[in-house]
């Protein structure tokens, strides 16, 4: 029966594929694959470079690959229950299903089955340059590959029972029709456990280097009862050229078919009764605003925000991306930079280089998230907006604004804030700040136009759209414009407070003058293209 | 009012609807009717602006819905076959969103909204959430929405979906207003007795070309009305 419920999807898919579609993605693949390459020699090197760390540098490989599958187990498990949420009782095809003849223990099976494959497919497609990384460092046989692909399946199918389960004791929890506070008490559980986990793991005093190192070996994530600790030992022997444990790929496949089983009883036990509360009816949404009348130009603006408080699916992701900026500013609170000080006279400029690296990488993903996403969330109602006198150029630049101030609110504050924990001010602290906003801005614009050029009106999930094809490869644009940025600025510091390079130079000129038009690029092409196609394409709705 | 000058459009090498020419004055409720797949929702998505068709010209008012289409579209109303929209706002606040959208000024908007609630009967769940309205409330917010902004031209495909009975006697009651002001209603729909007790003139689209426009006294010596014509044509 799964098989005959899966088939439409599949089919669909199929129907889907023609040439000029995939001539149209296929620059999306090279990106994707560009990327997974360079995914691949960032960790061999860092990999390569942790080996090479007198004493503690096998331990701190190992430690790193535990740590790796700890995060992936937090993560993979977060992303199961939303998705599951979203699967079990947010989809359309839902109702479809109910009304027919089939056992409610195959539309249970068919859930499942979507919830891992969308949940999982994004870690499933990045993470074999980890693995490969790892296996050609320490020279790995062939065995080490059978054994990790097959022990992660089991890895994710454990993640994904429990993050089910999750879903279906949430919705049970809470009342009737209230998803929003089931992702809200989600959302509290998240920060207070990442707070305590945070708070017991690290150690106070991180101000030596060897302290900070300590700090990392100590971080708690090999508890036994862990699945990344089952998984770490069931790869790590094979690394070494010694046995696998068969222990622990035991221990990993018996809870995989539990945490299955579990949640197809949980699922036969909740579901049903799961559906029928959650069926929206009557609903008033408030008075809030009631008799606010919005001008024209702020009505597009003013009807998306109200529209994203109110879906839980757009702002569930909220916090995934809360407890990112979390850990995000604990780590940079927690760098030593006295300790570190002392290693090389421009280490500071270093750290706010690597911050602003990192930010820009943050801003990749959120834009992705909120900008890319903006044109698609007008959904199949795009008919309202193409049939009244709206001019696109004045649609795009309203979906722009709505989601540029608050991403560039976000992620200006992050360099600041993360500038100042590591005592940074003067020239450095307005430099960082300002490169930081014209990359928010020009990556808004880039989101925005590629959103257009690219929209997915018909979606299950907001969040689908993100982490499509098209999501991906803006996200790996993005954050090349971010890298090129950084890399010429860096350049030009170079020249002025290393090769103390004094007045005018033609070199810093031109890298001045290549960020400029690499950004107004960024940002003006795709929303000039995005405006073109969503005016010419009629059929676009 | 509306002119639809040899109008052309194809979908992969197949017409959709083909060399379609026709004029509808203003005040005058005009009908489309066709079996499936004839052509009626590709003529209207076109006269929207949804669709650009291939060949010809489409003019609303005075103006060419290609070249002017905010000025076209800021005189029309439309009323989907589908009825996707908004569905986490209240029924008010996609009024207010609408109106805005269209320009309509503040206090104008408000007495026309109230209006318009109560005309079409859901007033009583204008602060509810669009997610738990049923089909025929939907189809009632559609009108509400497509006519907020005093339109000149009002595009409807399947006028009377989901509707019960009231619904009908109410809608129908709106329709003949509406043109008695000088609307121009341009409606396709399967609902031939409606069309026949409706329409000023029907015209009858098939494998998307017109084949015959009839008005109401053409039709009514016709043996078997409407309907026989239809079956006949369709045939």
């Amino acid at each position: 029966m799964l098989t005959l419920l899966i088939k439409p999807k599949i089919l669909s898919v199929k129907n889907s594929v023609n040439t000029r579609i995939v001539m149209r993605r296929l620059p999306f693949v090279a990106i994707g694959a560009g990327f997974w390459i360079l995914f691949y020699i960032g960790t061999y090197k860092v990999l390569d470079y942790v080996r090479g760390i007198e004493f503690f540098g096998e331990m701190l490989s190992g430690k790193l690959f535990s740590m790796t599958f700890f995060s992936l187990l937090g993560f993979l498990i977060l992303s199961n229950i939303i998705t599951a949420i979203s699967s079990f009782y947010l989809s359309r095809d839902i109702p479809f299903f109910l009304s027919k003849p089939i056992e409610m223990r195959d539309i249970i099976r068919l859930k499942s089955f979507e919830t891992i494959l969308n949940s999982s497919w994004m870690v499933m497609s990045f993470i074999p340059p980890v693995f490969i990384a790892y296996g050609v460092s320490y020279n790995a046989p062939l065995n080490y590959y059978i054994t990790v692909f097959a022990a992660f399946m089991m890895f994710i199918l454990i993640t994904a029972g429990l993050g089910i389960i999750i879903a279906h004791i949430l919705t049970r929890l809470f009342p009737a029709k209230r998803s929003r506070d089931i992702l809200l008490g989600l959302g509290i559980i998240l920060f207070l456990a990442l707070y305590f986990i945070l708070k017991s793991v690290v150690p106070h005093d991180i101000s030596k280097p060897e302290d900070f190192v300590d700090s990392i070996i100590r971080f708690k994530t090999d508890s036994f009862l862990l699945p990344s600790y089952w998984i770490t030992e069931a790869i790590s022997p094979l690394l070494k050229n010694q046995k696998s444990d068969i222990f622990y790929l035991l221990i990993l496949f018996s809870n995989s078919a539990f945490f299955l089983l579990l949640s197809a009883i949980t699922g036969n036990k909740l579901y049903r009764s799961n559906i029928e509360r959650i069926q929206p009816s009557g609903k008033s949404a408030g008075k809030f605003l009631r008799s606010f009348y919005p001008e024209r130009n702020m009505a597009l603006i003013y009807k998306d925000t109200k529209i994203f408080f109110r879906d839980t699916g757009q702002w569930s992701q909220v916090f995934i991306i809360g407890a990112l900026i979390m850990v995000y500013i604990y780590n940079f609170k927690s760098i030593p930079m006295d300790a570190i000080a002392g290693l090389s006279p421009f280490i500071r400029e270093l750290m706010v280089l690597i911050n602003m690296v990192l930010a820009g990488m943050v801003l990749s993903a959120v834009a992705a998230r909120f900008l890319y996403t903006s044109v698609s969330l007008e959904g199949e109602a795009f008919w309202v907006i193409r049939t009244a006198p709206v001019d696109m150029s004045g649609f795009l630049w309203s979906k722009l604004l709505y989601a540029c101030i608050p991403v560039s609110l976000l992620i200006v504050f992050l360099v600041f804030v993360t500038n100042l924990a590591m005592n940074v001010s003067g020239i450095l602290m307005s430099t960082s700040v300002a490169t930081t906003l014209m990359l928010c801005i020009s990556v808004s614009g880039l989101g925005t136009g590629f959103g257009a050029i690219y929209p997915k009106f018909k979606y299950e999930n907001i969040a689908s759209v993100s982490m499509s094809l098209g999501g991906m490869a803006f996200m790996l644009i993005a954050f090349s414009v971010v890298i090129v940025t950084l890399s010429l600025e860096a350049w030009i510091f170079y020249l002025h407070r290393i090769k103390l390079v004094s007045g005018f130079s033609w070199q810093s000129t031109l890298c001045a003058v290549l960020i400029l038009l690499i950004n107004t690029v960024a940002f003006y092409l795709p929303m000039r293209i995005g405006q073109r196609r969503l005016q010419e394409n009629s059929g676009v709705i | 009012m509306i002119t639809l000058d040899s109008i052309s459009k194809s979908f992969g090498g197949t017409y959709a609807v083909k060399d379609i020419s026709l004029a509808v004055g203003n005040g005058e409720i005009f009908g489309l009717v066709g079996p499936n797949g004839a052509g009626k929702t590709t003529t209207i998505r076109m006269m929207t602006g949804l669709l650009r068709p291939d060949e010809g010209k489409i003019i609303i008012g005075a103006y060419d819905i290609v070249a002017e289409p905010i000025k076209a579209k800021s005189i029309l109303g439309y009323v989907p076959d589908k009825s996707f929209l908004y569905e986490k706002l209240t029924a008010r606040e996609f009024l207010a969103f609408i109106s805005s959208i269209y320009n309509v000024e503040k206090s104008e908007a408000l007495t026309r909204m109230e209006r318009l609630l109560e005309l079409f009967g859901i007033k009583d769940i204008e602060d509810e959430l669009v997610e738990s309205f049923s089909q025929g409330m939907r189809q009632r917010l559609l009108f509400t929405a497509a006519l907020i902004h005093n339109p000149a031209v009002l595009l409807i495909d399947e006028p009377f979906m989901g509707l019960d009975p009231f619904g009908v006697r109410m809608l129908k009651g709106v329709i003949r207003d509406l043109s008695s002001r000088g609307i121009t209603i341009f409606l396709a729909t399967h609902s031939l007795h409606i069309a026949e007790e409706l329409c000023n003139r029907v015209g009858f689209i098939n494998k998307g070309s017109l084949v015959a426009i009839k008005n109401s006294e053409e039709i009514k010596n016709i043996e078997g009305g409407l309907e026989g014509l239809f079956l006949r044509m369709g045939s």
